[in-house]
């Protein structure tokens, strides 16, 4: 509990820090906000005084009672002006504020390590740049002007009830709180009950999830009675739960709403005696009035202040989680940002120690030389460690110990951009970003001609199903759909055939294309190749057997490695995978 | 929303029961100024104490009944909302159901998981609150009016002026407000989508040092976004003062008039502090209703959507009345001049697409990505229905047998190998639910799956959703004993083996061929190695059929199987 609060306190700090831009706006916000509840509380006061001047026939004194409704009508304009520049700030700034948030979220996220990201569920991530920052400026900064004038708003009535009548001030103040107890009481109650409704319903959504999503499979095997009966189980307990929840925590406006009638009726009657002179005196039926309006305001800003209350605590979460993310550290770049020059495209890695999961060793000694345009395979079964390969050579994750270096210089004096900037890459797992396929194509090249974006897709073969889509080259495509997996790799081949840097990763590259196809954009591969050294890793034994050099992996170790002829010659694992396709 | 409302139905007791206590309520509190006036003008003005103790009394006891009518009100609302929603769920998802792939295609997965999550809940919400609160604030607003013009009808016609003002000022801007919501909405979808996209390709974003124009784009949209939040806040703030300032000139002209009036001796003081208390009702009422139409305008649309899910025929064309008799010594499958296109496609996914294949008989189908070849097999146990031509099972038209027919006779093992939360029996069991633990073994034993069965605890293993505790290709070899199980006439392999290395596939080849006694099975594949064996090979080239025949055949024959044959052996047979 004390850790949360000192979590919240730093949390508070920064968000006001946040502020400081608008710190001027945020004072005058404040400032008008309890300028609009004065104004507007005074108005009940100046009303009582014009009814204790309409007392009956005859006698009603209007000269006087004009004047005082002016002041209403001056009061009102005041207050409502006031209101409407609060309104009008807290939207800006809070407008504003996410903005700035999610901006600086946005250009973290392009800083954080691979390792942050790929460790961390994109949805989770995603919602801490979107829905959190949103829920931190909402909570935060309207909680506070909320929280700000309804205190205001309860120091200001007490104030005029004392001034009215200090005696049913104080019945009114001594009463109030049973209201809040007891909304206090149904909310504690009710919260055993929303958490079992928020099991059930989260049990369900993972049911609907999952069966809605593999629908085609249990059509393809006639299972919809059966998963019927299952959600209807599901659904009938989510409903029960369901009534229950939203009923209970449904009865505290009514039951509050009681005891403030029984509040206002205490009031009324003993306002009344105290007219009547019976039970005291000084009391005018304006006063009374006033006092009743008073009191029937009185309890709605507690009612909100435990509604802001723990809203500002969700939203205190919402906030640490995205300062969480705005502190988590970036990757470091050396001094002075050296760029790397255009590479000659030696490539050599030595003693290299690495692994994901600090605990459990991945890659052990590994070390590699590649002379320059060379064409290097890397072949294993699946988690040997490929993958891991890349993901070192393109600096998405360092090594623990050893060092990489190409052209003779380790990567470590470069950043990692310009490093990047040397590699081409084409990975299984496509990528589509939602522009037009020419924008697609043209990702790490604005400013390519439509020439050179379209002789890119004739090499790799994607000309011909461009040219078949709705609008060619300027249809929209997205991640999403629309395009086959092979279609894709297509448009990630022909991306890299447009940019055409000194060094090339191919990471099962091709595997979603058939061979036939792959066969005749082998020209343009190979083309790509010549004089370029390139890391191919793929499934498929055909597209490796005119490599250089043949790595062969196995549990994070090189266990054989040569070319085609020699390792079939050998006999050893490469033989037995190779051969295994022909069996 | 006519599907909707059909669905209301059931709850009509409730949905008339609630309002009706929620109005009963609303009158009594509308009594409580009256009781203020009598005070005054009774009690006060004449000294009476016993009458002032005895209508504070009357003030708890309207209290009281207004919490028991509330209280079930509440009650009848909540049983009406979540009985409702839950009703809806059911519905969509059996409509889900009734869907045909094309249908899922066209409406797609995602969209049709937010209608039955997140949509039902808002309209739950929606209803709920409709049932509760909104038939209340109109009915307290004109109450009151109707209130004041029985205490005093001449001062009352401040309340006839003022209440269509009001109207039209709150209405006015929550009706400007509610179509800029939507594109806020919208332009927020964007953002996100821009944020996903870049986390998702987080990897090519770095390869091509692209990060500043992703930031910079993610920046252009959330200006957007940021500049329509903007506008709409700014509207939308001007309506709690601009009502407050009319309220409070409506208090002007009352008591203005209410002094003349008193002055006059044709109204009473009491008369005017009631009058007064009825417009400060109405002021409050009306704040809480604007706020209120915004959460239920969201359900509405909420609602839309749902409907438009419920109206959606589920793309089951009619079928011939009767099944088709089969037809003694036919092939146990045919395809005669099949075609077939895709919902909104240009061009068919297949055309012309003719062969029989009989029982114990293997039929390979090849060719390159987007050939057509997954499109055949979805054909057969009718997944889609052809465009033209005519597919027959034993001589049968496929259109006109049952569906539980056509599932108990084919095992079709879907190219994405998807396993579903339970234990691995229950997963194998659904072909047949009552199969054997003997068959079931034996089933794993063919698919080469028994050992990873073994390795995570037998038969009684659980499997997570979409099975994520096992690799593709145990999830591979998994599906296909789950096609096994209840012994299919005819076993459909769609790219099944995509993920197995060639061991592995090889393996499983010769213990297909070793149980398949009557069985007929159609392979489709990418390699030349999976389906060289078959007795007859489908070639198809852009979704026409190039060749038909056995491996020796079509590499005679058929330059596209060469082709592929070639770009996978070329090397090796030039070597050797």
């Amino acid at each position: 509990m004390k850790k949360l609060s000192s979590g919240s306190g730093a949390a508070l700090r920064r968000t006001a820090r946040l502020l400081r831009p608008y710190s001027a706006l945020a004072v005058l916000s404040f400032l008008l906000a309890a300028g609009g509840v004065v104004c507007a509380l005074y108005i009940p006061i100046l009303i009582g005084r014009a009814l204790d001047l309409i007392i009956a026939k005859g006698e009603v004194n209007i000269s006087a009672v004009t004047p005082l409704l002016l002041r209403v009508l001056v009061f009102a304009a005041a207050s409502a002006l006031c209101r409407w520049g609060a309104g009008a700030i807290n939207n800006r700034v809070c407008c504003e504020t996410v903005r700035s948030l999610r901006l600086r979220a946005m250009k973290k996220l392009q800083k954080l390590p691979l390792s942050y990201l790929d460790s961390h569920p994109l949805g989770d991530t995603l919602g801490r740049v979107i829905t959190d920052s949103e829920a931190l400026a909402d909570g935060l900064l309207l909680g506070f002007s909320q929280l700000f004038s309804g205190i205001v708003t309860i120091i200001c009535t007490l104030a005029f009830m004392f001034r009215v009548d200090w005696k049913l001030a104080l019945l009114a103040a001594v009463l109030t709180p049973a209201s809040l107890f007891t909304a206090r009481f149904i909310a504690r109650r009710t919260h055993a009950m929303f958490t079992k409704q928020a099991a059930i319903r989260g049990e369900q959504t993972a049911f609907i999830d999952e069966t809605v999503s593999g629908q085609k499979v249990v059509r393809a095997f006639g299972r919809e009675e059966a998963d019927m009966a299952a959600f209807r189980e599901i659904n009938g307990r989510l409903t029960k739960a369901t009534v229950r929840a939203v009923f209970f925590s449904s009865l505290t406006n009514p039951v509050t709403r009681f005891i403030n009638c029984l509040i206002y009726a205490a009031v009324a009657l003993a306002g009344a005696l105290f007219v009547t002179g019976s039970a005291g005196a000084g009391l005018t039926v304006g006063g009374l009035t006033a006092f009743l309006s008073y009191a029937n305001q009185y309890t709605k800003p507690f009612n909100e202040i435990s509604g802001v209350v723990t809203e500002l605590q969700n939203s205190l979460v919402c906030a640490a989680r995205v300062y969480e993310l705005l502190d988590e550290p970036g990757e470091e770049e050396p001094d002075g940002e050296p760029q790397m020059p255009p590479a000659k495209g030696e490539a050599a890695l030595k003693e290299i120690d690495f692994s994901y999961d600090k605990s459990k060793t991945l890659i052990k000694d590994l070390s590699l030389s590649v002379a320059p345009g060379n064409r290097v395979a890397i072949v294993g079964p699946t988690g040997c460690g490929k993958t891991t390969l890349i993901n070192l050579l393109m600096r998405f994750y360092e090594p623990d110990g050893g060092s990489i270096e190409i052209d003779g210089t380790d990567v470590l004096a470069y950043t990692r951009a310009s490093l990047r900037a040397n590699f081409g890459m084409v990975l299984q797992d496509t990528w589509i970003k939602e522009a037009t396929v020419r924008e697609n194509i043209a990702l790490g090249k604005p400013d390519a001609t439509d020439a050179e974006i379209y002789a890119a897709a004739r090499d790799s073969h994607a000309d011909a199903f461009i040219r078949r889509l709705p609008r060619g080259y300027d249809t929209v495509i997205s991640d999403s759909g629309g395009l086959s997996q092979g279609q894709r790799q297509l448009l990630c081949i022909a991306r890299v055939m447009l940019r055409l840097p000194p060094m090339l990763i191919l990471d099962e590259a091709t595997s979603s294309i058939d061979t036939r196809t792959e066969l005749k954009i082998q020209d343009a591969f190979l083309r790509m190749m010549r004089g370029r050294t390139s890391f191919i890793v793929a499934h498929r034994l055909s597209t490796v057997r005119d490599a250089d050099l043949i790595l062969v992996m196995r549990d994070g170790r090189v266990i054989e490695q040569g070319r085609h002829a020699d390792l079939l010659a050998k006999g050893g694992f490469y033989a037995k995978l190779y051969n295994s396709q022909f069996e | 929303m006519k599907e909707l409302f059909k669905r209301l139905k059931k709850f009509r007791r409730e949905c008339v029961l609630a309002p009706l206590l929620k109005l009963s309520e609303a009158v009594l509190e509308l009594f409580v100024p009256l009781l203020v006036a009598a005070m005054i003008d009774e009690g006060i003005m004449k000294n009476d104490n016993g009458y002032i103790i005895r209508t504070a009394l009357i003030m708890a006891a309207l209290g009281l009944s207004g919490l028991l009518l509330s209280v079930t009100a509440q009650y009848f609302s909540a049983r009406a909302a979540a009985g409702f929603a839950g009703g809806l769920r059911e519905s969509l998802y059996a409509k889900i159901q009734s869907f045909t792939y094309a249908k899922l295609d066209s409406l797609g997965v995602p969209a049709l998981i937010t209608r039955i999550t997140g949509d039902v809940n808002q309209v739950q919400t929606a209803l709920n609150l409709t049932l509760r609160l909104l038939l209340r604030s109109p009915f307290v607003v004109f109450g009151a009016a109707v209130m004041a013009f029985t205490v005093n009808a001449r001062a009352a016609l401040v309340f006839a002026v003022l209440i269509p003002l009001l109207a039209v000022v709150v209405f006015g801007i929550m009706l400007a407000c509610i179509p800029l919501y939507g594109r806020v909405r919208k332009a927020l979808d964007k953002v996100t989508a821009k944020a996903r996209g870049g986390l998702a390709g987080v990897r090519v974003v770095r390869a091509f040092g692209t990060e500043e124009a992703e930031s910079e784009e993610f920046s252009r949209e959330h200006a957007l976004l940021t500049s329509i939040q903007r506008r709409t806040g700014r509207i939308g703030a001007i309506m709690d003062p601009a009502a407050f300032l009319l309220v409070n000139l409506g208090i002007f002209a009352l008591i203005r008039l209410g002094a003349v009036n008193v002055d006059s001796g044709d109204m009473t003081r009491g008369e005017l502090v009631a009058l007064y208390n009825y417009m400060t009702q109405i002021l409050v009422e009306l704040i809480k209703l604007a706020n209120l139409i915004i959460t239920v305008s969201k359900g509405v649309s909420c609602a839309k959507r749902i409907n438009s899910v419920l109206v959606e025929e589920s793309g089951e064309p009619e079928r011939a009345p009767l099944p088709e008799k089969p037809v003694p010594g036919a092939p146990l499958l045919e395809f005669r001049g099949v075609s077939f296109r895709y919902e909104n496609a240009a061009a068919d996914a297949i055309s012309g697409v003719s062969f029989t294949l009989c029982r114990g008989e293997t039929l390979g189908i090849i060719g390159g990505t987007g050939s057509g070849k997954s499109t055949v097999a979805e054909l057969i146990p009718r997944f889609y229905r052809a465009t033209e031509g005519e597919i027959l099972l034993d001589g049968a038209n496929l259109d006109s047998l049952p569906e539980s027919e056509l599932r108990r006779r084919i095992g079709f093992v879907p190219q994405k190998a998807l396993l579903f939360r339970g234990s691995l029996r229950s997963n194998l069991c659904w072909r047949d639910e009552n199969a054997t633990d003997e068959e079931l073994l034996a089933a794993l034993e063919t698919a080469q799956a028994a050992e990873t069965a073994a390795a995570k605890g037998g038969l009684d293993a659980e499997v997570e959703q979409g099975g994520g505790n096992f690799s593709g290709g145990q999830r591979q070899r998994l599906t296909v004993a789950r096609a096994l199980v209840g012994s299919p006439e005819i076993l459909v392999l769609d790219d099944s083996a995509s993920a197995l290395d060639f061991a592995t596939e090889s393996a499983l080849r010769k213990a297909l061929k070793k149980d398949a006694a009557g069985r007929a099975t159609v392979i489709i594949s990418q390699r030349t190695a999976s389906i060289a064996h078959a007795d007859k090979i489908l070639v198809l080239d852009d979704g026409i059929p190039v060749g038909l025949g056995s491996h020796g055949e079509l590499l005679k024959s058929c330059a596209v199987y060469r082709e592929i044959y070639d770009s996978q052996f070329r090397k090796e047979a030039a070597r050797a």
